[in-house]
């Protein structure tokens, strides 16, 4: 107990904790989008666009969340306009996408004069290094994100079920997938620092499947998934502190766990 | 008064003509069939109605150009197959509750009322019990009359059905489009009903469109249906058998 007090009593845990429990709750509410439209791929390709942002940030020496995020969404926006003007599949689109931005990233670093540490800071996150301002940036974006995705709940999951039925029952379907591609954009870019581009995916995705293979409603889905998000937040980060293990991975881990424990169900129901 | 006008409608993909230069026009509170052989474009036509899919020509819904975005007035579309992911956790009431008129769905307006509009929806098109199923767990009929109550939960002046009993047994068929004759007399609904099974054109339709790319014909079901327009619309293999039993009422 006296560990605990302890723990929670330094600043940057503090700080740690209430992004984790954030990121927890943002990135599984997303998420469900992303795995019910089967768009795991199209939030890797925007991680590791946000990657291409950084090195342009640090070449132009401006500031590196910004360039990120606007590099994310202008990749995000391209990829949807190429879907929509080409009659290439969606999946090659985004995989020209994903490789171009990795290598445009990493020919950028190599015009970079000197080196850069704090790139792995965004490479693999490092939650236990979330300034006071990340922290306002996270929440203040995080509840705008959530305050838009519940005002339009209904035409971004009529979306999500049928396009076409979306689009005759008088949707605008071409304007609501746009502005998801951008949510999915930000809060990929804004989990960077705690997840890190590599992983940030996998907090979209799995808390959100594990969801999926117990809910029953949409209602169930959301708050299951945002639950586990949670959990893997606080323990991932209770466990990567004690064990003195890196951040992200563990946080992950905890929730892919928790994926394997959701898959029990049908075992437990017989 | 015309529910429906088409005038030149023209669909081209990859310089092939899908649909080619076809017009007519659809009286308010009819229920027409579109009939004609697998890839004569009954489905891309409807879609072209609809605005799925880009188009030349002009089309009005009750007077007024529409051109495939918002319409002035509400309409219903049951597709071909719906595609949609078996596994998704949806309930029936969830996915009608997404398009409930907005005085229902409000955050604060109590959820019994929606409740009541939904069961009230449901209990239309005989599906009252299946308010709590998860929506991967329907079978073909009952998705279709979910689908149904879905099509018409905003009270469409039209309805557009695409093949909308294929893979339903006959029992369930023929509930289907009692119902569907049930809201077109009561609600005076004008239905646009594309169909593969001319017994059933013969029984529901008021009038008859038939179309291979282009329009070949179009009148009443026993004006037009003779053995030369079918066999000139299917080829020489089909005839016309009507059946003197099941008149509707």
């Amino acid at each position: 107990m006296n560990m605990l007090s302890e723990f929670l009593s330094y600043p940057f845990i503090q700080r740690a904790l209430l992004a984790s429990v954030m990121v927890g709750i943002l990135c599984p509410f997303v998420g469900n989008f992303v795995v019910l439209r089967r768009m795991s791929f199209f939030s890797d390709a925007i991680s590791h666009s946000a990657f291409a942002g950084l090195a342009a940030g640090m070449l132009l020496g401006i500031d590196l969340s910004l360039s990120s995020i606007v590099v994310a969404i202008l990749i995000a926006f391209l990829i949807a306009f190429l879907s929509e003007k080409t009659t290439l599949s969606h999946d090659t689109i985004i995989g020209i996408a994903f490789s171009g931005a990795i290598a445009a990233g990493m020919l950028i670093i190599g015009m970079l004069k000197s080196y850069r540490a704090d790139i792995f800071t965004f490479l693999f996150g490092d939650i236990l290094a979330i300034t006071t301002i990340d922290l306002f940036l996270i929440f203040v974006v995080g509840a705008l994100t959530i305050a838009t995705l519940l005002t339009f709940l209904k035409p971004f999951l009529q979306i999500t079920f049928n396009r076409d039925l979306a689009y005759v029952e008088g949707i605008n379907v071409r304007f609501f997938e746009y502005l998801l591609f951008f949510i999915i954009a930000v809060v990929v870019t804004i989990s960077l620092k705690i997840i890190g581009i590599i992983l940030v995916t996998s907090l979209l995705i799995v808390p959100a499947a594990a969801a999926k293979n117990l809910a029953s409603n949409m209602k169930g889905l959301f708050n299951l998934s945002c639950l586990f998000g949670v959990i893997s937040g606080i323990v991932g980060l209770m466990a990567s502190v004690y064990f003195n293990t890196p951040s992200g991975p563990t946080i992950v881990l905890v929730s892919i766990g928790i994926f394997f424990l959701t898959l029990l169900k049908p075992i437990i129901r017989k | 008064m015309n529910a429906l006008s088409v005038e030149n409608l023209c669909v081209k993909i990859n310089n092939i003509h899908l649909i080619e230069n076809i017009t007519f026009s659809i009286e308010e509170g009819s229920i027409v069939a579109i009939i004609g052989p697998n890839g004569a474009g009954k489905t891309t036509l409807v879609k072209a109605i609809l605005g799925l899919i880009p188009s030349i020509g002009s089309i009005s819904i009750f007077g007024i150009p529409f051109s495939g975005k918002k319409s002035h007035i509400n309409i219903g579309y049951v597709p071909q197959r719906l595609e949609f992911d078996r596994t998704f956790p949806l309930t029936v009431s969830e996915l009608l509750s997404f398009t409930i008129p907005p005085i229902f769905s409000f955050p604060f307006i109590n959820k019994r009322q929606e409740k009541t509009y939904i069961y009230r929806l449901l209990e239309t098109v005989g599906a009252q019990d299946l308010a709590d199923r998860s929506i991967g767990s329907l079978s073909g009929g009952e998705l279709q009359r979910v689908m149904i109550a879905k099509a018409i939960v905003n009270e469409p002046k039209i309805l557009f059905l695409d093949e909308p009993a294929s893979g339903v047994d006959i029992e369930g068929q023929e509930r289907f489009y009692d119902l569907i004759m049930r809201l077109n007399k009561e609600k005076g609904l004008t239905v646009i009903l594309i169909s593969h099974d001319l017994n059933i054109v013969f029984r529901f339709a008021d009038n008859v469109l038939c179309i291979n790319r282009k329009l070949i014909c179009s009148g009443k079901p026993a004006e037009m249906l003779t053995d030369e327009v079918i066999k000139s619309v299917y080829g020489e293999m089909m005839g016309a058998y009507i059946h003197s039993c099941h008149e509707h009422d």
